[in-house]
């Protein structure tokens, strides 16, 4: 699984910045095509719900897109060999 | 977890204003519909006027949008004549407080079989921000231009003194609590009231000076208090800080009710 803003519907009002324990998502810089600013993702791998939602069935955490008052955050099945950024940790 | 087929998507994004409250409480309605089980045809959404009484009108059900504080009225009927359908109301705190203060106690007195879930931002945020009767006092509006004189009404006790068999306040901050209180309460036999605290950054926040959204978060949350910690301090006699409010259930009961599927 993996985390996803729907940009269609984001207003940019940086709630998921202020309650994902995390700290998975990160103010924006840029505007987008509707003159939003869009947060960003930073390492969303990281997500406890991305990774073990299908071991234990049912959703873990979750806030960001509970509070998301724009419905825009969700998470989507991921294709067979999506290309990922490992990060080792020594 | 929002229930995925309920959101009427060719309608979003929707009208509220970017951080506003609202969205997230249909969010938790939502989650809690789909923990229910309910089915789209036999749920209606009913709700008044004002920003937080659109929210009908993103959901794929049956919906009522009626006249201004008529919601409740609209939903008894709704009750009445289809007792086997799920009755969810949304309402805000001048629709349900101002004009339509009259069906919420009398509703509440009957104890019809039914979800009513108020956001209250404490002000007219549709209008442009005028004072309702949630406005705290010394808060600022576009009518309470020196700050409110007035003592505010606290919906959820009015709620338990005028009779529902269900009663919870939380903000739209605390969406897991949030969702659980809408599923006590749609569990519930008789009227379940739920009160959310939500923020309104346009309106309230900014005659407040807390026109940022993490500002506004912060207020409700502050100000926040679980209901066993502030039972207890009125028991120490402790200090209880100005503008504090409850947060949790307040009510649980089995008084008889109106309209209760068979
Ligand atoms: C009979 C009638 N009177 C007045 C209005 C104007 N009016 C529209 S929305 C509103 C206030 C809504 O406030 P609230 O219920 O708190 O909703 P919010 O927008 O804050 O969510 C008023 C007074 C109206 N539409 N109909
Ligand atoms: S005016 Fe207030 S209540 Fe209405 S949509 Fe904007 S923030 Fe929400
Ligand atoms: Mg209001």
């Amino acid at each position: 699984m993996k985390l996803v803003i729907d940009e269609s519907r984001c207003k940019g009002c940086n709630l998921c910045v202020l309650v994902c324990p995390y700290g998975i998502f990160q103010e924006g810089t840029e505007l987008n095509a509707r003159g939003i600013v869009v947060p960003v993702l930073d390492r969303p791998e990281r997500c406890t719900n991305c990774r073990l939602q299908h071991l234990y069935g049912r959703v873990l955490c979750g806030l960001c897109h509970m509070i998301c008052p724009d419905q825009a955050i969700t998470w989507v099945e991921e294709k067979p060999f999506e290309p990922h950024r490992v990060e080792v940790e020594f | 977890m929002i229930a995925p087929d309920w959101l009427r998507e060719d309608r979003l994004p929707h009208i509220y204003c970017t951080g506003c409250g609202n969205g997230s409480v249909i969010n938790c309605t939502l989650a809690a519909v789909e923990e229910m089980g309910w089915k789209r045809d036999e749920t209606a959404f009913i709700s008044g006027i004002g920003c937080s009484s659109r929210a009908p009108g993103y959901i794929l059900t049956d919906s009522l949008h009626t006249t201004h504080g008529r919601a409740l009225a609209f939903a008894t009927g709704v009750k009445m004549a289809r007792p086997d359908f799920n009755v969810v109301v949304f309402t805000g705190d001048g629709d349900l407080a101002a004009i339509g203060g009259n069906h919420f106690i009398h509703a509440c007195r009957r104890n019809v079989d039914m979800t009513v879930i108020c956001m209250n931002n404490q002000i007219y945020g549709m209008t442009g921000g005028q004072g309702s009767p949630t406005t705290p006092t010394g808060a600022f509006s576009t009518t309470t231009p020196y700050g409110a004189s007035e003592p505010a009404f606290d919906l959820a006790e009015l709620a338990v003194a005028a009779g529902a068999n269900y009663v919870a306040r939380w903000t739209s901050y605390h969406v897991k609590e949030l969702t659980k209180a809408i599923t006590t309460g749609m569990q519930t036999p008789g009227l379940a009231f739920i009160e959310v605290r939500t923020q309104c950054p346009t309106n309230f926040g900014r005659h407040n000076k807390l026109r940022s959204i993490p500002d506004m978060i912060e207020y409700l949350r502050g100000n926040a208090m679980l209901r066993v910690k502030y039972d207890r301090l009125v028991e120490e006699g402790a200090d209880i800080p100005e503008g504090t409010f409850t947060i949790g259930e307040l009510v649980r009961r089995r008084r008889p009710a109106m309209g209760v599927k068979q």
